[in-house]
């Protein structure tokens, strides 16, 4: 998977063509956001960390959580 | 002579376009002299005959002085119910069993991050804080962006530690550390007018205590006495989470796709992989949906085992968290934006987690299947 990844991102890279300010409306929708709304990001976080191992990808200085 | 009205607008979308970055701090609505947003969510939680969670979120959002952006929030976790504490194989096999009376446990936590922008560089700054009975951390963090080829293309770099403190409300006696360093690298590209994607690396090296204190194996053998051990696990985890996020907007199906792939391993022996795939799609100027699916798998931590051997091994847990599993969790968001300044939202939400989800078979045959089922609702006012 992670390999598919690297030759997806390096196809995408490679196919780039600079977007000029005025062709930028669509990239300000809100559905193109990274992130979503914070208050959904931050309380649907934990939904499925404290139930996985896996966490984090996205941030720094989080800090953790005693989720038993 | 002034702009008339017609003008006026098409001159602010343009801005709002000219200004429009791959990642937006603040999304930009036209017509809107916004300059930040505030909000309330609200999640519920329920697990199957185990935890509920309720969890009201108070978040906020303001750009000031130009170059200066400001974000904070604010959310309790009232958890109640109950969580598998002991796994005993006195019936044959191994099965989680709920040992003590049902808790009740609140959690606060506040967050507060401050941007600076300088031209095509920025500059944060941020500080979490939470407390609940058994558990407190402090963390802090600071990122740097920088925005080349006219702005289709941020690098990202972050740094960030945390400072915890691990006790029992079983033992008021237990007091550990627990301290994380985090780096993250990542770049965000421009692909098209209509396409972007972002991957992001984040490395976390752990040091401190890391065992479950509520937690317990309690295994019976053919022969001799039974043992109950408490979980020990390693005091590091070094953890690797690679995140690439995907959105394509098709203006024709007035609908956008968004796509997250995350790898994570650690040195506990797990790997995951994390795939969520949605669809937000425009069902006329107000109304959107957002029907997705998520799917997680994981390998097992090298310590995890749902029996103890004899004798028991210096490092072992049978917490099911740590075992191979697999889950399924699909969801669908519901988008009201009521006017300029309004937005609702409400998700529902179902996880499924079990041993047979788990990527190749063999996940842990003891791993007790989670149902849980969520529900969130949202209100954001732009200003």
């Amino acid at each position: 998977m992670k390999i598919v990844v690297l030759m997806a991102l390096a196809a995408f890279t490679a196919a780039c063509v600079p977007v000029a300010p005025y062709q930028r409306a669509f990239l300000a929708r809100d559905d193109m956001a990274l992130d979503g709304n914070p208050g959904y990001m931050k309380a649907i976080e934990k939904t499925y960390s404290a139930k996985e191992a896996a966490s984090g990808g996205a941030a720094v200085g989080g800090g953790g959580c005693g989720c038993n | 002579m002034a702009a008339t009205k017609g003008e006026s607008n098409a001159l602010a979308q343009l801005a709002q376009a000219a200004l429009a970055l791959p990642i937006l701090a603040l999304p930009v609505k036209a017509g809107a002299a916004e300059v930040g947003e505030i909000g309330f969510t609200l999640l519920g939680y329920k697990e199957r005959g185990l935890m509920t969670i309720v969890e009201p979120v108070l978040w906020g959002r303001a750009q000031f002085m130009e170059s200066w952006e400001v974000q904070a929030s604010a959310a309790v976790d009232i958890i109640s119910g109950a969580s598998p504490q002991l796994v005993s194989n006195a019936s044959g096999k191994p099965v989680q069993t709920i040992t003590g009376a049902s808790i009740e446990d609140h959690r606060g936590t506040g967050d507060v991050k401050l941007t600076k922008r300088f031209g095509e560089f920025s500059l944060a700054g941020s500080l979490a804080y939470s407390k609940e009975e058994d558990y407190e951390s402090r963390a802090f963090g600071v990122e740097g962006r920088l925005d080349l080829n006219q702005r289709n293309t941020t690098l990202i770099a972050g740094y960030g530690q945390s400072k915890d403190r691990v006790g029992s409300s079983d033992d008021p006696t237990l007091d550990e550390p627990r301290d994380t360093k985090e780096y993250m690298l990542g770049v965000t590209q421009v692909i098209s007018p209509t396409a972007l994607v972002s991957s992001t690396v984040v490395w976390t090296r752990g040091e401190g205590y890391y065992n479950d204190p509520y937690k317990l194996t309690f295994t019976f053998f053919p022969s001799g006495p039974p043992l109950l051990v408490p979980d020990v696990r390693p005091d590091h985890r070094h953890t690797t989470a690679w995140l690439t996020r995907f959105r394509n907007h098709v203006p024709s199906l007035h609908g956008t796709l968004q796509a997250d792939y995350r790898y994570y391993s650690d040195d506990w022996g797990i790997r995951a992989h994390t795939l969520e795939v949605g669809w937000q799609q425009s069902i006329d100027d107000r109304w959107s949906i957002r029907p997705a699916l998520r799917y997680y798998t994981q390998d097992a931590a090298d310590f995890y085992s749902p029996t103890v051997t004899r004798p028991p091994a210096a490092v072992h847990s049978s917490d099911q968290r740590l075992s191979a599993f697999g889950g399924l969790s699909p969801s669908l968001r519901v988008i009201l934006r009521s006017n300029d300044r309004l937005t609702f939202e409400g998700t529902l939400g179902y996880v499924h987690n079990a041993a047979n989800l788990h990527l190749g078979g063999s996940g842990n045959d003891a791993f007790e299947t989670l149902r849980a089922y969520y529900g969130l609702i949202g209100v954001t006012y732009s200003f």
